[in-house]
């Protein structure tokens, strides 16, 4: 086995979004990677009544020697991957940090309070804005509608993988995840689960130049 | 007219009782909906205006305002309202002879307003059990299936807003004074909706001095038997002073002073006893229960008349003076009781910012009437 | 997902707290294992209930917490190992029979799994296990970290074995929904036939009759058992010290606290000034142990959560010990330094901690938050839960709302646990006024259906779910019955137990192993007990409304009505739309007069979207479940539905 090396140890990695966009089973498939590197993995998740409709959050502490608490520690994050544009901004402005850089899925999914009409939903414009500010660099693509190319936007999770691990930042591969996908589906579904890491992670490659 | 919200309908209106569940504010929107004689508000509806509360016969009512847009005249707190001619009628020999309360009159003029053309449609209350009910028929058949009256409040306005919305036109409208405003009010087109037709083409008022709450009624009238056996009710002019029940084989009287406790809040403040805001008017001849009292408003309610007797749907004979005067005196005491009791409660002209006025009318108006 | 491994030791894997704590019971020998589900403690059955087939095990969801401790505990009388899987609410469900069986004492290794939800994240209390160690006089265990829920439930079973009495291992959300590293161990084989032994001396304990009586006797057996775990506790390898030889402060706690603290004196570089003594057998406290390590330190902090359990347990300690370690200052819930309620995390210890050592400590620099306050409350809009896209319980609501108003005589709902409960929110359009326990929406209804005689003239209702009416609404709705209570109760049957990931109850088909069970029929039962029964299907949202109404009126006895549509998220429905959803724009009054957008200010389906700029309500085709609802609710027919 390679020496284990992070940029950050322990590294602090948020997946958020909102409750049925597959943050779960996303922050489970980025740990199963890490962790068959051998990486300790420790993943503090938020579910439960919350997954109605409500923000979902999956901390992941990823280190080179054991496991650490399952909340992050506030303003300590080092990497955001967010599946909705508000969760971003929620999650940035609790454990962001001028280092903290961020991939956002800019398609909204509108809370009760802003279908209700009590509560205005930001502009995509002034999110993206914000979330600059607020991170040393940021990603955006609109993973849903990449997703439901692919015919299902529960596939924007895997997008947002793709594009994690298209920044570099953390030792993913797509053989890792080809690996970890295999095991898990069935070789049509796996595919098209190949197809949405690819995407992502060449976005992010592309803009990375 | 002054409008406000349907915030301000529930809680100035209704929640102090003032609702007479007359219907105008139902079937407009999912919000205000009328069961068993109350009307409730479903949900909160956040707009600042809403025809719900424009509608209301209890809301912002301008009665110079009114009177000039139906009568063309300034209001002048005549016992009677504004009209042309008063009379006693009764069905003429083309109604088939069937039992009416009084003298068929309504019946008559509506059959005959369908049959010649003058309505396509007449939205009337009929009966489900004891409650009303408002419907809209389309034949002298199902228009005499509505006769009697009913002493309970109904939603019929509630029916004219649907019609509307169905873009029905030409109706004949029978209702009760509460009910003659709200349709005048609607028929003002209060909010400037684009393209609006006034639907109605005659409306013909019912004498009232009052509804009964039509919950109160049945708890009370459970008491004594059994609902679903009741056949009619009556409540013939003073001084019989009861209501008369009629079941299967029995007549129950019972006395008015029991009944009046069950009287609606609102009826209180209604200074129309004859239906002043509508083309005919129509209610009982104390002297003689064959026959009914007929007051014609307008120049259409005029030409109906003439052509109902002339068609021999209607008959029509003198008001004697002595009945005259003792509907002048018994209208003009209802407004009198109505205009102090709602100054007293505070619900006449009141100030721009505080609570919508029940009624508003010149001061000078108020003095004359209550003198 | 929550499908645990079967490799061979020592492979390490990635595992969910749950699950760690199943694999710990298939390693030691688990036989039998029954609960009802209940967030966060779940997936300890679902993920047992895979293996049940491959490792001969017996699994089941019970009807309830007590008769789920009852069958683990028939299968420990037959001397084999069980186990009892409950959140904390059904740990109060089950109390009655667990003071019984812990005076009793069991035979075959028997553990009780309890998780607690501190900060009530999924949860409408943050109730506690720790102190029914103490009252039940039963040992407590507390994992701290992923591979100790493993090691510590297998170890559980060989302590109930050895003082023959049950063993509670308590688990808080934090831990139980978390996932960290496990070093598996090997799964036994079950070889043997079992026999529950009877016929022995009455008293005998392996022989003999089970049973708390004669009381004296098997109270005092029962403390002799404590003893003895006193005894094992003082070497216990899951009570662990960590720090300085001479700790200026010493944190105590337990639980996935633990990780907290280990956090928080990194972070602030205490680790040669602060000690952490972790304690995983937390009753009864290993009083020698105890003493070394309290006398390290004049100065000691608590780090725990909810109830200060620990802080007054090693309190009592120290004032029994007072002569031989001295006087000491306690920091904690009990002085303030901790928060008596809500959950802890790194933060508030990192806080207590640094007010305590005279230091300061920030997260992200100070203009950096105030640049993200600013953009936090006025900007971003909230998201409080609401029911999914298609969700049965919207529907059901907006009925019983609409029934309720037009009754108007100030009706009301009593309500009690599941998805349902959200119902207290705009969601359901706020109709549950009362929200208490399981079942105990029905309870509180036959009692309000008494009160008529005092002049209370509204209608009762109450609300149950399908899993819940045979949990504990049953006993309320035969009470209602029989004492001719006015009511009418709403059965919501979204055929499962919707809100913890479909689990069968006893209405259904399936066993929590997957076989063939029987179905009990809802109506039927509510029939035989002598309710007048109606079924609906709630998206009829008129024939709903017309049933209601027709209910209320009826002013005596009860009145079931079953509202019957399966869950959106169910197996059956999920990702298969029933119609294409459809807004004719030309049709959309909008914000207007006569219609005041109801479907999405009031209905507020997650499914629509209000385009505020076009005045115009639109389908959200990423979230809209097709249930077809929304077409009903809309005044003006601009919203169509086309069957799939």
């Amino acid at each position: 086995m390679n020496t284990l090396s992070l940029q950050h140890d322990p590294f602090n990695l948020i997946i958020t979004g909102v409750g049925g966009q597959g943050n779960v089973l996303g922050s489970r498939l980025v740990g199963n990677m890490l962790s068959r590197k051998g990486f300790s993995i420790t993943i503090g998740e938020t579910f439960g009544a919350s997954q109605r409709g409500g923000a979902v959050m999956s901390h992941m502490r990823i280190s080179t020697h054991g496991n650490f608490s399952p909340q992050i520690p506030k303003g300590r994050a080092h990497m955001i991957v967010a599946l909705e544009p508000v969760e971003a901004i929620r999650v940035l402005v609790d454990y962001g940090n001028p280092g903290v850089r961020a991939i956002v899925n800019t398609r909204p999914l509108h809370p009760a309070g802003v279908i209700a009409g009590n509560v205005s939903y930001p502009s995509i414009d002034e999110l993206q804005k914000w979330t600059c500010e607020l991170s040393a660099h940021a990603w955006f693509m609109d993973a849903t509608f990449e997703a439901m190319k692919l015919g299902n936007p529960i596939f924007a999770n895997i997008i947002m993988a793709g594009a994690l691990a298209g920044t570099g930042t953390l030792p993913l591969q797509r053989k890792d995840f080809q690996t970890i996908i295999n095991e898990q589906f069935s070789s049509e579904k796996a595919d098209v689960n190949l197809k949405a890491f690819d995407i992502g992670y060449k976005r992010v490659e592309q803009e990375m130049g | 007219m002054k409008t406000s919200s349907p915030g301000s309908l529930k809680t100035d209106i209704q929640d102090r009782d003032l609702c007479i569940n007359c219907g105008a504010c139902t079937e407009l929107c999912p919000y205000f909906k009328s069961y068993k004689g109350k009307i409730a508000m479903i949900f909160n509806c956040t707009l600042g205006q809403g025809k719900c509360f424009a509608h209301c016969p209890k809301a912002e009512v301008d009665l110079d305002e009114l009177s000039l847009f139906f009568h063309q005249k300034p209001y002048d707190g005549h016992p009677l309202g504004h009209f042309k001619s008063i009379h006693v009628s009764r069905a003429g020999e083309t109604m088939a002879r069937v039992l009416f309360q009084n003298g068929g009159t309504v019946s008559s003029l509506i059959s005959c307003a369908l049959n010649n053309g003058v309505i396509d449609h007449a939205i009337l209350t009929d009966k489900n059990g004891i409650l009303p009910e408002p419907r809209l028929v389309n034949t002298t058949e199902d228009t005499l299936h509505c006769a009697t009256s009913k002493y309970l409040a109904a939603p019929t306005l509630g029916e004219l807003n649907k019609a509307m919305q169905n873009k029905l036109s030409n109706i004949g409208l029978v209702g009760t004074p509460c009910q003659m405003i709200a349709a005048a009010l609607t028929r003002m087109n209060p909010m400037n909706q684009d393209g609006f037709k006034d639907p109605v083409s005659l409306s013909i008022g019912l004498f009232c001095t009052w509804a009964l709450d039509t919950r109160k009624f049945m708890t009370f009238i459970s008491s004594k038997m059994e609902i679903r056996d009741i056949k009619r009710m009556d409540i013939p002019p003073p001084p019989a002073g009861i209501a008369v029940i009629e079941k299967d084989r029995e007549i129950i009287n019972i006395p008015l002073e029991d009944i009046r406790p069950l009287i609606l809040e609102g009826c209180s403040v209604c200074p129309d006893m004859t239906a002043e805001f509508s083309d005919i008017s129509v209610g009982t001849f104390e002297d003689n229960p064959e026959w009914n009292t007929l007051i014609i408003r307008t120049e259409k309610g005029e030409q109906l008349v003439e052509d109902a007797c002339k068609k021999g749907y209607l008959t029509l004979s003198d008001l004697p003076e002595k009945s005259l005067d003792h509907l002048l005196s018994g209208a003009g005491m209802k407004k009198k009781k109505a205009i102090l009791k709602a100054g007293t409660e505070g619900l006449m002209n009141t100030l721009d910012n505080s609570k919508p006025a029940v009624l508003r009318m010149p001061e000078s108006l108020i003095k004359t009437i209550t003198k | 997902m929550s499908d645990i491994k079967n490799d061979a030791p020592p492979i390490r894997h990635l595992m969910m707290g749950n699950e760690a704590i199943a694999r710990g019971a298939l390693e030691a020998g688990l036989r039998v294992a029954a609960g009802y589900p209940g967030t966060p403690s779940s997936e300890i059955i679902e993920t047992l209930a895979k293996q049940a087939s491959k490792h001969n095990l017996y699994v089941e969801w019970s009807v309830n917490e007590k008769v789920a401790m009852e069958v683990a505990a028939s299968a420990s009388f037959a001397n084999i190992r069980s186990m009892c899987v409950l959140k904390q609410p059904g740990l109060n469900v089950a109390a009655d029979f667990l003071l019984h069986l812990s005076g009793s004492g069991t035979r075959g290794g028997m553990v009780i799994v309890s998780a607690d939800d501190p900060g009530a994240l999924s949860s409408i209390n943050e109730g506690e296990t720790r102190p029914y160690a103490k009252l039940m006089e039963v040992p407590l265990l507390e994992p701290g970290d992923f591979q100790e829920a493993k090691d510590m439930t297998k170890w559980a079973f060989e302590l109930s074995e050895k003082i023959k009495n049950v063993v509670i291992l308590r688990t808080v959300t934090r831990l139980s929904h978390a996932s960290g590293d496990i070093v598996m161990g090997e799964i036994p084989e079950f070889t043997g036939k079992v026999e529950f032994r009877h016929e022995g001396f009455i008293i005998d304990p392996m022989e003999g009759a089970v049973m708390s009586a004669p009381v004296e006797y098997k109270h005092t057996l029962q403390q002799q058992k404590l003893a003895q775990t006193v005894d094992i506790f003082e070497s216990s390898p899951f009570n662990i010290y960590n720090g300085p030889d001479k700790p200026e402060l010493l944190i105590i706690t337990s639980s996935i606290c633990s990780l907290y603290c280990r956090e928080a004196v990194s972070l602030l570089n205490l680790e040669k000034r602060v000690g952490i003594l972790k304690m995983g057998t937390t009753f009864p406290l290993p009083p020698q142990f105890m003493k070394r390590h309290l006398s390290l330190t004049d100065r000691i902090i608590f780090i725990e959560e909810v109830l200060p359990f620990l802080e007054d347990e090693v309190k009592i300690l120290c004032a029994e010990m007072v002569k031989d370690i001295g006087i000491k200052t306690f920091y904690g819930k009990r002085d303030k330094t901790i928060p008596m309620v809500g959950e802890m995390n790194a933060d508030i210890t990192l806080k207590a901690l640094a007010d305590l050592m005279g230091m300061t400590y920030q997260g992200a620099p100070e203009d950096y938050k105030k640049k993200a306050q600013e953009l936090s409350f006025m900007k971003t809009p909230g998201r409080e839960p609401t029911f999914c896209p298609g969700c049965p319980h919207r529907a059901s609501f907006f009925s019983i709302h609409e029934a309720l108003k037009l009754d108007n005589r100030h009706g009301f709902v009593c309500g009690d646990i599941g998805c349902y409960s959200m119902a207290v929110l705009p969601c359901g359009f706020q109709s549950i006024k009362t929200l208490h326990a399981m079942g105990s929406g029905t309870g509180i209804a036959s009692g309000f259906g008494q009160l008529k005689r005092f002049g209370m003239d509204q209608p009762v209702l109450s609300v149950c779910g399908d899993s819940t009416f045979f949990h504990a609404a049953m006993p309320a709705l035969a009470n209602a019955v029989h004492h001719q209570s006015n009511i009418v109760m709403v059965i919501l049957d979204n055929s499962g137990t919707a809100m913890t990931g479909f689990q069968p109850h006893p209405g259904l088909k399936t066993s929590a192993e997957g076989s063939d069970a029987i179905g009990i029929d809802i109506p039927s039962v509510c029939r035989a007990m002598g309710a007048h029964v109606t079924i609906c299907d709630p998206f009829d949202l008129e024939s709903t409304k017309e049933t209601l109404l027709n209910m209320m009126d009826e002013n005596k006895g009860v009145n079931v009505l079953v509202l019957k549509q399966a869950c959106a998220l169910s197996p059956e429905k999920k990702q298969k739309q029933k119609y294409d959803m459809t807004i004719d724009e030309s049709l959309c009054q909008g914000e207007s007069c006569g219609c005041g957008r109801i479907c999405t200010r009031i209905f507020c389906c997650p499914g629509l979207i209000w385009d505020k700029d076009a005045g115009k309500s639109k389908i959200n085709p990423v979230t809209c479940a097709g249930c077809g609802v929304c077409a009903s609710v809309c005044p003006k027919g601009a919203i169509l539905k086309k069957e799939v």
